[in-house]
């Protein structure tokens, strides 16, 4: 291993500038220090302090609902930036600081299965990705060592693959009593992988079952960068700057970048020069900065010649099922990451009038305001009941049989790729710094709902296998854009893609994405896993190549 | 800074309160937990996204009939009862009685063996799993 780089001076021109210190960012800037390049990265956010996080107190329910609401715009935080989703019916989710939105995540670690790389000669549908799961194999291997992933190996819905770093988690009664379900309908289930390990490793906690991993983890043991890979990236000399909301990336006369502006947490304008700039700042907020970044070179926008800049937003259509049965699930316990997981209805079948699938994945139900309500939002209540049908005694007789005796399930269904569906520039709205917002224009398309309804009705049918008492189901909920992805399109054409299959923007050499925005697919489950391998695969492309790279 | 609530104020919300969460069964109603004392000013300051919308409420109810002001409450002005109602379940379920009484420790800390074998690995049920084989479809070549 290298022993890594000096740290760099405020005026110095390095050779990485990284904008965005979430799970890409991260893995790029541990790994480029380490190989001893110099590294500064710039984050809007800041480094999370783990006391702040609820979980401990007893409003953590409460405070879930507003300052600490995965929604930006309902949370409202100084270093969030607003966006406009009036005409998007899915809300983007995501959190600014050191370990970006995986500070909130659930941490449910599934990576993409090797038909998620090959749709369209799969399916006939979207855009085959430039490299195969077998080649990004070693890459999720190597993160997931130094993520800290548990799970069980022996996964029949994957591969075979090396073993996890540390046993599963407890799959809890939560996690029985589902796996019971499916086993009854002969449906293939698995204990949980979570970026959350069962015993110490990496700098992280042991996780305790707290339960409250989507507010922050006050143990320290929900697996976010700030803690894994930020130690390793500072001591091998990178430097990170938090506070910094990056307006602009500059380019010089030949068209090649030089660094980027940004305004410092005091409101002043700096600029950090670099030789090579990676963009790792999620679905929305890349192509935000991208289309922010026009110059004469560049008067669409940085890095848009193919006009796909912002284009083919997914997001993951989502329902969640509710299920409550009469034994106890203890179904307040954690973790909430995914206590089993579900592939039985992963891959096509024609027969069921949409292509692709989903992922389902058996949750906790939380606390006891949890009981009439789920992520923020009571969702679950009937919107034409009179007040005496939900309070009073009623109340308390709903909270008695649903509170500890429920799961959640949720249907995560891959999004296919559409053009209409796209990150703009609002012409209106602007952050607390004065630039200019995104705006999104997204529609769920008719396969997801097919999708969406064929999977609710399924998970549906192995709930009442197994004896639940009651079921709801929240069809496409809104509040659910967790996973932000396909806005910098990956692929060898540069006519029809952003970025070449190194990260590499076709119109600009020394200017990369790093982040899910260059996905050509969503897949039908959580991205973090691929996002951070896929990371891992240009970060060491990018250290073999450092002596070809062109720079400003 | 939360506004300050009166005695009338207090009175009318515990009302409201235990209209919502009676004395039922094993719980306690919600006014004698205490969510109108200085508990009501805690959850107000926690949430201050909710003080306008909850006094806005408060003082709509405020010398009215339980029962009927919050019917009409509701029907008139669902913010400022979503507000109220709100305030008054989770105060609730931030005591220590309420939690006791259904049977909810918080949000704890647990230990547990990470080597332990889980029931699944020898009940049979994830041998299930794995014997029916491969669900995956394989990169096409």
């Amino acid at each position: 291993m290298a022993t890594g780089s000096r740290p760099a001076k405020r005026d110095e021109v390095v050779d990485v500038l990284i904008i965005g210190a979430g799970p890409s960012g991260s893995v790029a800037a541990k790994h480029l220090a380490q190989a001893g390049m110099s590294v500064v990265t710039l984050e809007q956010g800041h480094m999370p302090d783990r006391n702040d996080f609820p979980g401990r107190k007893p409003e953590w329910e409460l405070v879930t609902q507003k300052q600490w609401h995965p929604n930006p715009n309902f949370r409202d935080r100084p270093r969030d930036y607003p966006i406009n989703t009036d005409e998007s019916d899915v809300h983007p989710l995501m959190f600014a600081g050191v370990g970006g939105s995986a500070t909130i995540y659930a941490g449910h670690w599934t990576p993409f299965l090797p038909s998620d790389f090959r749709v369209r000669s799969l399916d006939g549908v979207a855009d085959d990705w430039p490299f195969s799961y077998e080649e990004l194999l070693p890459d999720l291997e190597t993160v997931e060592r130094e993520v800290g992933v548990s799970g069980l190996p022996g996964n029949p819905a994957y591969p075979p693959k090396m073993s996890y770093p540390t046993p599963p988690l407890p799959i809890g009664k939560v996690g029985r009593k589902a796996a019971e379900c499916l086993d009854k309908m002969g449906w293939h289930w698995w204990p949980g992988t979570n970026a959350i390990p069962s015993l110490p490793y990496n700098g992280l906690n042991a996780c305790v079952r707290r339960g409250t991993c989507m507010s922050g983890c006050p143990e320290g043991a929900k697996s976010t960068t700030d803690i894994t890979y930020w130690p390793h990236a500072l001591k091998a000399g990178a430097r990170l700057v938090t506070g910094a909301r990056v307006r602009e990336i500059e380019v010089d006369d030949r068209g090649l970048a030089t660094g980027a502006i940004y305004i410092d947490e005091h409101g002043r304008e700096r600029r950090q020069k670099a030789h090579t700039v990676i963009v790792c700042a999620n679905g929305v907020g890349t192509p935000r900065l991208l289309l922010l970044s026009k110059s004469k070179h560049f008067p669409d926008g940085l890095a848009n010649s193919s006009g796909l800049v912002g284009k083919r937003l997914m997001m993951h259509p989502f329902s969640a099922v509710m299920a409550t049965f009469d034994e106890d699930l203890e179904s307040w316990r954690g973790p909430f990451g995914q206590n089993i997981a579900s592939f039985e209805f992963y891959e096509t079948d024609e027969k069921r009038g949409f292509v692709r699938g989903a992922k389902w994945g058996a949750m906790p139900a939380g606390g006891p305001l949890g009981a009439t309500s789920f992520v923020g939002t009571k969702v679950f209540t009937d919107p034409n009941a009179k007040v005496e049908d939900m309070w009073g005694p009623h109340f308390h007789d709903m909270v008695d049989r649903r509170f500890g005796h429920t799961m959640v399930w949720g249907i995560i269904g891959e999004d296919l790729p559409e053009e209409s569906n796209e990150v703009l520039l609002d012409d209106n709205l602007v952050d607390t710094d004065g630039i200019p917002a995104p705006k999104l224009k997204y529609k769920v398309s008719d396969n997801s709902e097919k999708m969406l309804k064929f999977h609710e009705d399924r998970v549906l049918e192995a709930m009442q296998a197994g004896g639940a008492i009651e079921t709801s189901v929240v069809h496409q909920m809104a509040d659910t854009g967790w996973h932000l992805l396909g806005t910098c399109l990956m692929g060898d054409d540069p006519k029809k893609s952003v970025v070449n299959r190194w990260g590499q923007t076709h119109d600009v050499p020394n200017l990369f994405v790093f982040d899910g925005s260059t996905f050509p697919t969503s897949g039908g489950l959580n991205p973090t896993a691929t996002i951070m391998s896929v990371a891992l695969r240009q970060t060491r492309h990018m250290i073999a190549e450092r002596r070809n790279q062109e720079a400003a | 800074m939360a506004a300050k609530i009166d005695d009338k104020g207090r009175e009318a919300f515990a009302a409201f309160a235990d209209l919502l969460i009676p004395a039922h069964k094993k719980m306690p109603s919600a006014s004698s937990v205490g969510v109108a004392g200085p508990l009501l000013d805690e959850v107000l300051r926690l949430r201050p996204d909710l003080q306008e919308d909850f006094m806005r409420g408060l003082e709509a109810i405020t010398g009215e009939k339980a029962g009927a002001a919050a019917n009409a409450l509701y029907k008139d002005d669902e913010a400022a009862f979503n507000a109220m109602s709100l305030v008054a379940s989770a105060a609730y379920y931030m005591t220590p009685q309420a939690r006791e009484a259904l049977g909810y420790p918080g949000q704890e800390s647990l230990t547990y063996d990470a080597h332990a074998v889980p029931d699944y690995m020898v009940d049979g049920m994830i041998e299930r799993v794995t014997r029916r084989g491969a669900i995956y479809k394989s990169t096409p070549r």
